[in-house]
């Protein structure tokens, strides 16, 4: 056995730099996401035909595989006249993808606040929309912390698939040293530690945030 | 029945009006007329339709068939007409219905501010003052999770009065509240009708009624069966179903 992490200090910039890749793929492609999402959802249950719509990009995002989706992206389109950029194309990937379990998420949040809390709003006069934006969303937003947190790291390791359309993210940066050195089990180790590391964060800073916004359940001294 | 008349200086007129859910009719052709200042208590069994009827008067519930006129001005369904008359017509909830994300004073401000454009500052002093009313001052900024049943019925109250409405609906405003709590909602009720306000009461308190009615309406199977002054109801019931619900309260 011949283990050398010594080598990974000296790649260990590299390294992080390709963390950091990583943290702003999955960032942009959640918040890319999170708008695609809340969009999918308000059509999805709206009574109008956008309805279906939102029905067809759910079923077709969430049936296909996320690598699938970037090779259309990335190197289909551009037969259609569409090129992007590897970076464009891995965070509108990501979005897409992330949107359609999002949709879904927010869709739950959505039915699951009172009938009671849309009939008080209208009789103030407040109209459909206002009552979405003002009152409906922020609580079915608080409701859907835990399941959009659960996505954001989905979408974060997710974004290691990245790799193959030439994304220098963390896992294409420790697959190229790893060759380069032979040490395939010192990177990827390293590699695999990082996205826990960046993992084990997202959940403690979400779980504070849901902490947070959970004020008004809990009791204070008033 | 006799056809109510138009009357030129009604609150609100009730013509005929039909509602069915499915198959099922539950009002059965409801005539009415509210005077301004006016309380009205409507009373009947469970499942009768004056819950419903409540609802139809602001929109919650779409008329089947029927016509009905706030301050001469037709319910019609359309966004516009719906918004138009809610802001006239204040609701208050079994349920209380607060909202759970916004402290007291952000419950009663919302409102105000993003439906009558009001300036905050202005909403604010208006709210603190309808919180001092219903001896809520100092609850402004607590969530409504922290309040109890009867301090969240006085800021539901509280919340429908800031849009300063024509008419309040109130719909069985205290059948979710402990016994020992009801009084308080029913005092401030009781302040709101000797201040003047037109009334339409779903509830089942018969002292209420009582003491605070203008005018009882015992409403069965989706239809008034008999109205009168609280004495009359009471005291005197002339029909036979009037007879045997108010039958069944008293044992």
């Amino acid at each position: 056995m011949n283990l050398d992490f010594s080598v990974i200090i000296k790649y260990l910039p590299f390294l992080l730099q390709g963390a950091g890749l990583t943290i702003e793929l999955a960032v942009l492609g959640i918040a890319f996401g999170i708008f695609i999402g809340i969009i999918a959802a308000l059509l999805k249950i709206s009574h109008t035909p956008l309805r279906y719509v939102a029905h067809f990009y759910i079923w077709l995002v969430r049936g296909t595989p996320l690598l699938v989706q970037l090779f259309l992206i990335y190197f289909g389109l551009p037969q259609l006249g569409i090129t992007l950029s590897a970076f464009a194309s891995s965070v509108l990937g990501l979005g897409i993808n992330s949107g359609a379990y999002l949709a879904e998420v927010f869709r739950g949040g959505i039915e699951a606040i009172p009938k009671g809390q849309t009939e008080a709003s209208l009789s103030l006069g407040m109209g459909k929309f206002l009552t979405m934006r003002r009152i409906i969303f922020p609580q079915a937003l608080r409701i859907s912390i835990p399941s959009l947190g659960n996505q954001f790291i989905i979408s974060l390791k997710d974004s290691s698939l990245c790799s193959v359309i030439t994304m220098s993210e963390l896992l294409q940066t420790s697959q190229r040293f790893a060759s380069v050195t032979f040490g395939s089990l010192e990177f990827y180790t390293t590699a695999a530690l990082l996205y826990l590391l960046m993992t084990t964060v997202i959940s403690a800073v979400l779980r504070s945030l849901e902490w947070r916004l959970s004020k008004e359940n809990r009791t204070r001294a008033c | 029945m006799e056809l109510t008349k138009i009357n030129e200086k009604s609150m609100i007129n009730v013509n005929c009006l039909v509602k069915d859910f499915g198959n099922h009719r539950v009002i059965n052709g409801i005539n009415a007329t509210v005077s301004p200042g006016e309380v009205v208590v409507l009373i009947g069994a469970s499942g009768s339709g004056k819950s419903t009827f409540l609802r139809c008067l602001n929109g919650l519930e779409a008329l089947t068939s029927g016509e009905i006129l706030i301050d001469s001005v037709p319910l019609e369904r359309n966004s516009k007409s719906l918004k138009e008359i809610r802001r006239q017509v204040g609701m208050v909830f079994q349920q209380f219905n607060l909202f759970p994300h916004l402290t007291v004073l952000e419950n009663i401000i919302e409102a105000p501010i993003h439906v009558l454009n009001r300036p905050k500052s202005k909403a604010i002093k208006d709210a603190q003052e309808l919180l001092s009313k219903v001896g809520l001052f100092d609850k402004q900024n607590c969530y409504p999770g922290t309040l109890s049943g009867g301090q969240g019925q006085r800021v539901a109250i509280a919340r429908a009065l800031a849009m300063q409405p024509k008419i309040m609906l109130f719909d069985e405003p205290t059948s979710a509240l402990d016994p020992e709590l009801v009084g308080e909602v029913l005092s401030v009720m009781k302040q709101l009708a000797e201040d003047g306000m037109t009334m339409v009461v779903v509830t089942h308190e018969m002292g209420f009624a009582k003491e605070v009615a203008d005018r009882v309406i015992f409403i069965d199977e989706g239809r008034i069966v008999e109205e009168g002054s609280p004495t009359q109801i009471f005291g005197n019931p002339q029909e036979t179903r009037t007879q045997t619900f108010l039958g069944r309260l008293s044992h």
